[in-house]
Order: C-alpha cells, then sequence, then structure tokens
C-alpha cells in the first residue's frame, strides 16, 4: 500500500475557556513516505498537532486530511485503526502476551487467526523483536524491548499513516540511540508516512525529512528539511533553539557511512605476531585490530601483546567503542569523546569489521564542510541583496 | 390485572406494619399475650435500647483500650505485621453469636461477661486499621521528629497518631457497627436488649418486631453519623489540604 | 426475659447433674458425669456421633451464602459499569450502599418480613445488599489504577469506550476486584450464621438450638470458619488463574 500524504489545512485547535489556541492555523504538507518531526518548546502545540490527525484531540476550525480524505469523514475509532500509534509512555498492555499486544487492531479489525499469527510473526522479525518473548509479559521486557512491541503494535494492521509522541523518550541514551538507527532502517523497508513529535532538536535533525518547528502558542516558526534549518533558519527563535552549534549539528546529518574510513592492520587469532609487527610498519593506524572468523573485531593489540608468539584471543585493549556504518557522524564523535579513545572500529549491519574512525577524520570533515558552509551562506547573501 | 393487584396487596400490607410498627414505637398498648401487661410506647422502648447502648460502649471502650495502643505500638516498630494483618482477616470470618455463646458458656452471663465477647468482636478491625494506617504515615515526617530528638512515646502521640487518626477512626467505626449489630442477639444470653422485642412476636406482635427493627436500624445509623462526624474531626486539616490537592 | 431464648446458666457445679440447657432426653443417652454432662469444651466422642446433624444446615448455609454473593456480584458489577460511563453516580451508590451496610442483619431481617415473610429470599436481600460497597468500591479502585498509557495507547489504537473497558480496564482491575469479593464472601459467610432469624437455616440452626453446649458451639463455629477460609482459597486460585501476567515478573 503506497503510503498517504498528509496534509493540515489552516488547522487550529481552541481549548474552551483559553485565550490563546494551542494550534493556530497549521498549515503544511508531509509527503507520503516521509517522515515529518514536529519540533519546539513545551506549550507549542506539537503534540495537540499530532492528536489531531487521529482525532484524539478534535478540530476546531480548519481541516487535515489523510490522502484525499478530511479525518472527519470516518468515525474516530475506525480512522485509528488504519493509523499507527506509539506513546512515550509506550502503554502495552500488562494483561497481554507480547503476541496478543501487537496482535491488537489486526483482531480488531477482525483478521482470521492463521493470518495474524503470520503477521505477529513478520512483525517481530521486522522490529528485531527475539522471537523467545513471544509468549511472554511486558513486564519481563526490558525498556528498549517494550518500545520495540509498541512499534511493532503501531505497525501490525499495516498503516499507510504512523504517529510516533516522543516514542524514544523513555529509554536511555544509549539504547535510545540504538532505536533511532533500528527505525530508519525499518522506514528505509516499510516507507510510511510518519508523523514524530519530540522536544530534542539533535533528534528532529536526525529522525526527520523535514521539520515543523513550532513556538509557542501554536505557531509555525518554519518548515523545512534539516539542512535548510541549519543552514538557514526563518528567524531568531529557530536559530535559538537550533542552537549555537549549527555546524557541529550538521553531523548529524551525515552518516559514518559516507565518509572515507582508514584502515587499521588486521589480525586473527593464533596468526604469529611477527607478521602482525611487520604490516604494523607504515599503517594509517598504528594499532593492530583483532579480529574472529566471521571478521568481527575483538579488541586491539598492546605492546606486550605483540610481545607474545601469536595472537590472543583475549587482547587487552577492548575494541569498544564500535561505531556503526549507519550510525550519524554526530554520535560516532560523541561516542569517541566519551571514551576517551582516538580510534574506534567502524563495523557493518552485522558487525563485521569495515573500517576504523579516528577523532581527526572527524575534524578534518568539520572543518571541509564549515568552510563550505560559509561560501555557501555568502553567496546566497550576495543573490538577495 | 392480578399482578397489579399483588402489589398493591403487598404494598398495602407493607405500610400497614410500618405503619403499625410506628404506633407500637409511640403509644403503650397492651400486650398481646401477657393480658393486662402495658407494652409499646417510647419508654419501654429506651429500656432496651439503653442496655444495647450501654454494652455496647462498654465493650467497645474495652476494645479500644486494649486493640489501638498494640496497634499504634506494632505499626511504629513495623513489626508482627502478618499477626496484626491476619487477625483482621481472619476477624471478619469469625461468627459473631459464637463467640457470644461460647463465652456465656464459659464465663456466664451478665451484661460484663457479654461486654467481654463483644469486645473481641471489636479487636480484629481496629488493630488492623491502627496498624495500617501507622505504617502508611509519611517516613520522612517520623524520620525528621526523631532526628529533632524526639522520644518514641513522642513520635506516636504527636506525628504518628495525628495523621493515623483517619484511619484508625474508621477501623473503630466498622468496630462499634459491629458491635452494636451483635448487641442485638446479646438478648439470646440474657441481656434485655432490642433483639427482645424483635423475637418476641408473641408478645409484642408483629407491630413490636417491625418496631424493633426499625429502632435498630435508625440507632445503627445514628452511631455510623455520629462517629463520621468524629472522624472529620479528628482528620487533620493537613491532611485534608493535601488529599484534596493530590485528588485535584 | 422472653420465651425464645434458652436459659444460659452461669457456670455452676455440674458434677453428676445433667448439664443445664440441655434437653432432659440427650440426657437420658449420655452418661451423667462425663464431657457431656459436664458441658466440657469439646466432646469428640460426642462430635463424632452426632456430625451427620449438621450436614443440612452446612450446605444450606453454603447455598446461602453463594446466592447472595453471585447476586451481589451481578448487581455491584452492573452498577460499576454504569458509573464508568455516568462517573456523577459514584457518590450516590457509594452513599447507598454504605447505608445498606450499616443496618444490622437482624434488623434488616424482621424489616423484610412484612415484605418477604420467613424464608431464603429473607436472608438473602440483606446478606446480597452487604456485599455490594465493598465489590463496587474495590471494583471502582482497580479501574483507578489501569496505567494510563494502556488507555491511551488502546483508544490511539481505535478501541471504542465499551472494547477499552471490557478488553482492558476491567482485566487489568480484576485483582481488585477479586480481593473485594473475598472479603464480600468470607463477611457473608459468618453474617449468615444468623440467617436462621429469617426463617431460612443454615449453620445458625442447630447452633441456636443448643446454645449452651460447648462443642455444638464450637462444631459449628469452626464449620464456618473452614467454610470461610475454603471459599476464600478458591478464590486465590481462581485469581491466580484469572491473572497469569502477575506473577511474570522475572528479567
Amino acid at each position: 500500500m503506497e503510503a498517504p500524504p498528509v496534509a493540515f489545512r489552516k488547522a487550529t485547535k481552541r481549548y474552551p475557556g483559553a485565550e490563546q489556541p494551542a494550534l493556530r492555523e497549521l498549515d503544511l504538507e508531509v509527503s507520503g513516505g516521509e517522515i515529518c518531526v514536529f519540533v519546539g518548546p513545551s506549550g507549542c502545540g506539537k503534540t495537540t498537532a499530532m492528536r489531531m490527525v487521529n482525532r484524539m484531540v478534535e478540530i476546531t476550525e480548519g481541516d487535515i486530511l489523510v490522502g484525499d480524505t478530511s479525518v472527519r469523514e470516518r468515525s474516530p475509532s475506525q480512522l485509528r485503526r488504519e493509523i499507527g500509534y506509539v506513546i512515550q509512555q509506550i502503554g502495552l498492555f500488562p494483561h497481554r502476551t507480547i503476541a496478543d499486544n501487537i496482535a491488537t487492531v489486526p483482531r480488531l479489525s477482525g483478521w482470521d487467526r492463521a493470518r495474524v499469527d503470520a503477521r505477529v510473526e513478520e512483525l517481530m522479525g521486522l522490529a528485531r523483536i527475539d522471537p523467545a518473548l513471544r509468549d511472554r509479559y511486558p513486564a519481563q521486557l526490558s525498556g528498549g524491548q517494550q518500545q520495540r512491541v509498541g512499534v511493532a503494535r503501531a505497525l501490525a494492521a499495516n498503516p499507510g499513516v504512523m504517529l510516533m509522541d516522543e516514542p524514544f523518550g523513555a529509554v536511555d541514551p544509549i539504547n535510545r540511540e540504538q532505536l533511532q538507527n533500528e527505525f530508519l532502517r525499518l522506514q528505509a523497508e516499510v516507507r510510511k508516512t510518519i508523523l514524530f513529535v519530540t522536544h530534542d532538536i539533535d533528534e528532529a535533525i536526525k529522525m526527520g525529512d523535514r521539520i515543523a518547528i513550532l513556538r509557542q502558542g501554536g505557531v509555525l516558526a518554519q518548515y523545512a528539511t534539516p539542512a535548510e534549518l541549519l543552514m538557514a533558519p526563518a528567524d531568531d527563535f529557530v536559530e535559538d533553539f537550533v542552537g549555537a552549534d549549527r555546524a557541529l549539528k550538521r553531523l548529524a546529518l551525515t552518516r559514518v557511512r559516507d565518509i572515507d574510513l582508514w584502515e587499521a592492520p588486521l589480525a586473527h587469532v593464533g596468526q604469529a605476531t611477527s607478521e602482525v609487527r611487520a604490516k604494523l610498519d607504515g599503517a594509517e593506524v598504528p594499532y593492530a585490530l583483532v579480529i574472529d572468523s566471521e571478521r568481527r573485531p575483538l579488541g586491539w593489540l598492546s605492546d606486550d601483546d605483540l610481545l607474545r608468539e601469536t595472537v590472543p584471543a583475549r587482547p587487552d585493549t577492548s575494541p569498544e567503542p564500535t561505531v556503526e556504518l549507519d550510525d550519524v557522524m554526530r554520535d560516532a564523535l560523541s561516542d569517541l569523546l566519551q571514551a576517551e579513545t582516538r580510534y574506534a572500529p567502524v563495523v557493518d549491519a552485522d558487525g563485521r569489521i569495515a573500517g576504523v574512525l579516528s577523532v581527526e577524520i572527524v575534524s578534518e570533515f568539520l572543518t571541509s564542510d564549515e568552510a563550505l558552509t560559509e561560501e555557501h551562506s555568502a553567496a546566497e547573501r550576495a543573490i538577495t541583496e | 390485572m392480578a399482578e397489579s393487584e399483588d402489589v398493591v396487596t403487598v404494598s398495602l400490607a407493607f405500610l400497614h406494619a410500618f405503619g403499625g410498627a410506628f404506633d407500637f414505637i409511640l403509644h403503650q398498648r397492651e400486650a398481646a399475650t401477657k393480658g393486662g401487661v402495658a407494652v409499646g410506647g417510647p419508654g419501654y422502648i429506651w429500656t432496651f435500647a439503653r442496655t444495647q447502648l450501654e454494652v455496647s460502649a462498654v465493650a467497645l471502650g474495652g476494645s479500644i483500650a486494649i486493640a489501638l495502643p498494640a496497634g499504634l505500638v506494632l505499626g511504629h516498630l513495623g513489626r508482627g505485621e502478618f499477626f496484626a494483618v491476619g487477625f483482621g482477616n481472619a476477624g471478619r470470618a469469625v461468627p459473631e453469636i459464637a463467640v457470644v455463646f461460647l463465652l456465656a458458656a464459659v464465663i456466664g452471663i451478665g451484661l460484663g461477661n457479654v461486654a467481654i465477647a463483644l469486645g473481641i468482636l471489636g479487636l480484629p478491625p481496629i488493630l488492623t486499621n491502627t496498624f495500617v494506617a501507622v505504617r502508611q504515615v509519611d517516613r520522612t515526617a517520623v524520620e525528621a521528629a526523631e532526628g529533632m530528638g524526639m522520644t518514641s512515646a513522642g513520635v506516636i502521640a504527636r506525628i504518628e497518631l495525628p495523621l493515623a487518626a483517619p484511619t484508625i477512626m474508621s477501623g473503630i467505626r466498622t468496630a462499634a457497627i459491629n458491635i452494636f449489630a451483635t448487641a442485638t442477639i446479646a438478648s439470646f444470653v440474657g441481656l434485655s436488649t432490642l433483639g427482645d422485642l424483635v423475637t418476641g412476636e408473641n408478645i409484642y406482635g408483629t407491630d413490636g418486631v417491625v418496631a424493633g427493627a426499625i429502632v435498630i436500624a435508625l440507632l445503627a445509623m445514628v452511631i455510623e453519623l455520629v462517629l463520621a462526624g468524629v472522624q472529620r474531626l479528628v482528620t487533620p486539616r493537613g491532611l485534608t489540604l493535601q488529599r484534596s490537592r493530590e485528588a485535584a | 426475659m422472653n420465651e425464645l431464648a434458652l436459659h444460659v446458666p452461669a457456670v455452676a457445679d455440674t458434677a453428676g447433674k445433667c448439664a443445664p440447657g440441655l434437653p432432659s432426653s440427650f440426657c437420658h443417652h449420655h452418661s451423667l458425669s462425663g464431657c457431656v454432662g459436664g458441658n466440657g469444651l469439646f466432646c469428640f466422642g460426642w462430635a463424632v456421633d452426632n456430625f451427620d446433624r449438621y450436614v443440612t444446615p452446612f450446605f444450606r448455609h453454603l447455598e446461602i451464602v453463594g446466592i447472595s454473593v453471585v447476586a451481589g456480584f451481578v448487581i455491584a458489577m452492573a452498577l460499576v459499569v454504569l458509573s464508568h460511563r455516568y462517573r456523577a453516580l459514584a457518590p450516590p451508590v457509594l452513599g447507598f450502599t454504605g447505608v445498606l451496610y450499616t443496618v444490622p442483619s437482624v434488623a434488616f431481617f424482621f424489616l423484610l418480613l412484612p415484605l418477604t415473610g420467613f424464608g431464603l429470599t429473607t436472608a438473602v436481600i440483606p446478606l446480597t445488599a452487604y456485599t455490594l460497597q465493598i465489590i463496587y468500591r474495590n471494583a471502582l479502585a482497580g479501574l483507578a489504577n489501569v496505567p494510563p498509557g494502556a488507555k491511551d495507547a488502546g483508544r490511539g489504537m481505535g478501541m471504542t469506550a465499551q472494547q477499552l473497558l471490557w478488553r482492558v480496564e476491567l482485566p487489568l482491575a480484576t485483582p481488585e476486584i477479586i480481593a473485594g469479593l473475598r472479603i464480600a464472601t468470607v463477611s457473608t459467610v459468618a453474617i449468615a450464621t444468623l440467617a436462621f432469624l429469617a426463617g431460612a437455616g443454615g449453620l445458625g440452626q442447630p447452633l441456636y438450638e443448643q446454645n449452651g453446649f460447648k462443642t455444638n458451639i464450637i462444631i459449628v463455629g469452626a464449620l464456618a470458619m473452614g467454610m470461610a477460609l475454603a471459599l476464600d482459597l478458591v478464590l486465590v486460585l481462581i485469581q491466580r488463574l484469572v491473572t497469569p501476567w502477575r506473577k511474570a515478573r522475572t528479567w
């Protein structure tokens, strides 16, 4: 099914007794298959806007269209069964197993047993949920696992549109990064139209194809791609909200796979250390990385290690932090800085070594791009003047 | 046709019985069997009511005197939870009438002895509620008081008791209603309570029986209302404010 | 002293005499000295010989309790479903059921007398009324404790209010509901010992008929408390069966 576009047509929400509207004449279009992130300070109406799409909040003035039809045209329950809904508290049903939770909407829609079971299995694979958890209860799962179940549940009836309200907010930062990456991989496969709400501008830049920044009082300040937002903020509010470190934020737009990585000499367990020492001469990275038969990194060889006869199975230095090709540069740099190491092995989605990232690579990238930015905006200013 | 007639007949009988009952309460009359003896009327009924209220009050007093301090101490120390709560649960399963009869058979009858039996019935709700109420008192308030150098007795009296008071009162209310209700059947063990009226149809007639029932029910509600009022009085104002804030 | 009450004597020297309060026919069949004659605390021999006189009252008692608790449960839950929809109903229902609970059983039985006469109905109506408040209150508390995230997610996924109530809220409130049901059941077993006053039989009947004889009292007491305990356990088991997610807390 093609993911439909979602259009806000001067959508407004007024609560009785309130002076200001919670959302004021929001007018924008989210293209089919895109992620649109609503971001802004608290009270800006971002959650209200999202919840108007599935009528958890009723529209006061204006309209919202999903595809060609107004959301008002169908009953709320019917509408919601066709829209995926993921919330911050996750809201899994504690009294149902994981499989039952995922199967909720299909069952409500009257699918037959076989079809439901097949779909649950499919989704558990898609959302990377361990099949052994199928008959467990939510209380037995970690926060990260619960969140994955929440996403799988929202996708169960194959909706065209998904609404996500701070879905990764309840998870710790390490898991959050992982969940974000996994979700982006998922989206690359399923291509739904997604409305994503967050208060974190960094998450918005990472996740969004387009970003809608709202200011307090429910007014749209800017609707643009992340790059445009960083390079040309519409006004002072947007500039402040995005943050003074716009240049560094641009690191979130590039992935590790997009830049040239260094190569480290690779060593296999049991290999003679003399061979390894030979490789180290003149290598880009002055340390050897031990890998297993699957080409997965086991650790770095220290000087002590090199004094032995053969390469040990457990090298002195751990391979952590390990960076994935799909990681955004910003997260990779932050991992490097936090671990206080210069080099990090880069692995692909299966954990196999693909290269080495270093702090120097990142700073090279930063400076070269920054130079580009300066040129770019200078050129733009020249044109408008 | 017949159905609506039945309803009318029953309603009339009902009103008739109640009319008769109110008459019994308000005016004296002749006894049904013992010709010549005057029964009924407020004064007559009051003698029974008074006995019942007296024995209930004594029983409740004794019950509070034992269960309240025990619950306060256990709750303060945090010990004996299994017993304190279990006692309350077990107490609900005990048939009151059996306790009354058993104690009468073992230690005899008379107001004092019946009061003892009734007092035993009042122990479980008071003990359990007191224990639970003290356990639920905000620990930080207790710690602050202890940190300021208050003795255990002081903490119990000045912090735990006032804060636990509403729940304790609720337990006392339950005990009071149980005691008063059971005191009705104390007439089976020789005490002249309102149960006499209710089980003495051959002397007092149906009117007397229903009159007894009405008076028992009304008195029970009065006791409940009075104690509810006491509960409200005893609730510290700060607690009410806190609760209304949380509820908002 | 009215004629219905059996005279219960003060403790007196009863050695060699038939214990007062026991019908004389009784005394002809048992030795005048010994346990029964002296009204000892528990006469095992007598208990074994006479156990069958308690069978019918026991099952009658069970019947009374069963009908009352089931009827009370059904009515209380109907009120809960209504109150869930119309919030304003809760305070008056709580108030009314509370008032019902205050009326002592003896009074309640005899107030109903002109309407329903002696018999099972007169006993069951008050007993049912007493269960209402605790079940109703516990059920409402259970519903209030349902995690708000689960309710929001349920509605957001397209459940109607009814579907949410029956598929999510009530199942999650089950532990509290059963807790209330347990309290109601145990209390009803105890109060039903008075059902004989309404002419409905039950364990109170044999108790009353020989209310001076200690062994009799002990037997009735034990049977009643045993029934209460057994029913309580059954309900605990039912709760474990019906809420498998509660013990699953390992990870």
